[in-house]
């Protein structure tokens, strides 16, 4: 199985579609990669319960993806909120080498219960470091997308690049690709934790 | 979505958007319609990028407005198009016989959503197949398409107006919310074959607007306003156009609509077929709902399976020629599989003397997940 699949759950506002966007548009548009993008619609959308899944072959023969949802286990899942936290359960990812992340922010939410079974868990302060060094939270998207770069490892740095200066206004872009850089600190970081054992 | 990506020959967009572009790209001029989910996003791209082509938008007070309007705008000449959704196609119901009985080009697309009623507007459903052939009252035929991607929701809106002026009838493309809302990146190519209709084939002064010469049943179509003066109605009517109330009439008419549709079959009929050859067992999807199908295929055939796959892109008129072409080729059965109550698999009992037939339908808001659709297969054979 060549599929990649990531799921992204939090509530509207928080930038969760915006990220799936970023996802699919690194991988399919830039890197080329076959890839279907679903997302919460409507209400869901604007403050409630929200949700995106991105599914990508790694296969570059591949021209498009069968099955178009997120199947689980999933290879990346990143929780931004109390109520999607709750949901999580150790055998929604994938317990395989080099992929199955669970990414969480910690600033907004206490705790995720079931990631102390999954191997690859991190908790990041995404809210709160992109209030504290850039004054807004939308800069957690593309804190998020460095993450997302380094440990999926699906798409260049260069595609990231691009898909940041095609989604954000070029009077933000500066304060985007710092976000962008500490989200691959964060990740580089986490991965040198797991080669030491010590996560 | 800024319009000029579309200019782009790779671009990541969404079904909905897809299918608009589909239309600009096919030369629709004109669009109708009123908002409604998750159809909502072909208007509104729609209402930009109209007038970017010199073409007219309007947002009308409700579907039936919508669905007429489209048909005074292809009367003048004019490709034209609405959007909507089941409850939206409820309200279309009436006109779209008009549209047929008019023989009046439009195209009608319908993202389905979930049913009856107010249903689970924001969620998927394959649930008005039933509704996009049988909305009207009366005896008639109608095509109907069903893209299951972004792609194809470009494709076969192209395809849904070429039809729909090669044969002079509304043509329906049913999608559904999965299919409308979600991103995928998709190929626009250069040379697309566009197709236009008929134009009167003899002289003002001796043009009956439902005269047909050729074998294909169609009339030619004259533009409203020029010297070719026609009456048009929703009466029974004779190649004049005048309504005529004998019982021939209605034969000769109704006849001829329901065979220019009938007789076209293998032109209009599409569908994605793979290990026809050997199969035993087929499994047969449309729409979203088809796209768990081909993981499903290829699993079973390693396990030594004989399992072929068909994909409706059309759904009607319905493929008769196809299944009497499983059916002699040996396929013992089909299973089809919908997200509905069962719909297309009335159709395909019609061929139950060629092999059995037996299904999953289940009138769900997601796509059968592989391993769903894998586990129950295995039972079967």
């Amino acid at each position: 199985m060549t599929r990649f699949e990531t799921r992204i759950a939090g509530y509207g506002g928080q930038g969760v579609i915006t990220l799936s966007k970023m996802i699919i548009t690194a991988s399919s548009l830039y890197e080329g990669l076959a890839g279907t993008q679903t997302e919460a619609y409507s209400a869901a959308a604007r403050g409630g319960k929200c949700w995106a899944e991105v599914v990508i072959d790694l296969d570059k023969t591949v021209k498009v993806i069968d099955y178009p949802k997120a199947l689980e286990p999933y290879d990346f899942l990143i929780i931004l909120s109390e109520e999607a936290a709750a949901d999580v359960k150790p055998n929604m990812i994938k317990k395989e080498p080099n992929t199955g992340y669970l990414i969480w922010d910690n600033s907004t939410i206490q705790k995720v219960r079931a990631a102390k079974k999954v191997d690859k868990s991190l908790g990041i302060p995404i809210q709160k470091m992109a209030v504290e060094k850039f004054g807004n939270i939308v800069y957690g998207n593309s804190i998020l997308l460095g993450v997302f770069t380094i440990l999926s490892g699906i798409f260049s740095e260069e595609s990231a690049l691009e898909t940041i200066k095609k989604f954000v206004p070029s009077s933000t872009l500066d304060r985007n690709l710092e976000s962008f850089e500490l989200g691959k600190q964060e990740a580089i970081e986490f991965l040198n934790r797991l080669k030491e054992g010590n996560n | 979505m800024s319009n000029a990506s579309f200019q782009e020959k790779r671009i990541l967009t969404t079904g909905n958007y897809a299918c608009a572009e589909g239309a600009i790209t096919a030369g629709c001029l004109y669009f109708a319609g009123y908002p409604i989910t998750p159809s909502s996003e072909i208007a509104a791209y729609m209402s930009r990028r109209l007038p970017q082509v010199n073409g007219t938008f309007v947002q009308m007070e409700d579907e039936l407005a919508s669905i007429t309007s489209c048909f005074g705008a292809s009367y003048t000449g004019k490709k034209a198009m609405t959007a909507t959704s089941g409850p939206g196609l409820s309200l279309m119901a009436e006109s779209i016989g008009l549209g047929v009985m008019l023989e009046v080009p439009t195209v009608i697309v319908t993202i389905m959503r979930g049913g009856p009623s107010t249903g689970q507007p924001t969620n998927a459903s394959q649930s008005d197949v039933y509704q996009t052939r049988y909305a009207s009252h009366g005896d008639y035929e109608i095509i109907v398409l069903a893209p299951s991607s972004v792609q194809e929701m470009y494709d076969l809106t192209i395809r849904a107006f070429n039809l729909s002026e090669k044969y002079r009838i509304p043509v329906i493309v049913a999608s559904d919310g999965i299919v409308g809302q979600m991103m995928e990146v998709i190929n626009i190519h250069s040379n697309i074959e566009l197709v236009e209709r008929k134009k009167p084939q003899v002289p003002p002064e001796k043009y009956k607007p439902f005269e047909a010469f050729d074998d294909d049943l169609v009339p030619g179509m004259a533009i409203a306003g020029t010297n070719y003066s026609f009456y048009v109605t929703g009466l029974t009517h004779d190649i004049e156009g005048d309504p005529q109330m004998t019982p021939e009439a209605a034969e000769v008419l109704i006849k001829r609509l329901c065979e220019k549709i009938k007789k076209a079959r293998p032109q209009i009929n599409d569908w994605e077929e793979k290990h026809l050859e050997d199969a035993d067992t087929v499994i047969l999807a449309y729409g979203i709902n088809a796209r768990g199908v081909p993981e499903v295929v290829e699993q079973a055939r390693q396990k030594g399976y004989k399992v072929g796959l068909v994909r409706l892109k059309s759904l009607w008129p319905f493929p008769d020629e196809l299944m009497e072409r499983i059916g002699q080729m040996g396929v013992s059965k089909v299973i089809v599989c919908e997200m509905n109550n069962g719909m297309i698999i009335r159709e395909v009992q019609r061929f139950q003397h060629l092999f059995t037939v037996s299904g999953i339908t289940i009138p769900t808001t997601i796509p059968f997940s592989p391993k769903f659709i894998y586990e129950k297969l295995i039972k079967e054979v």
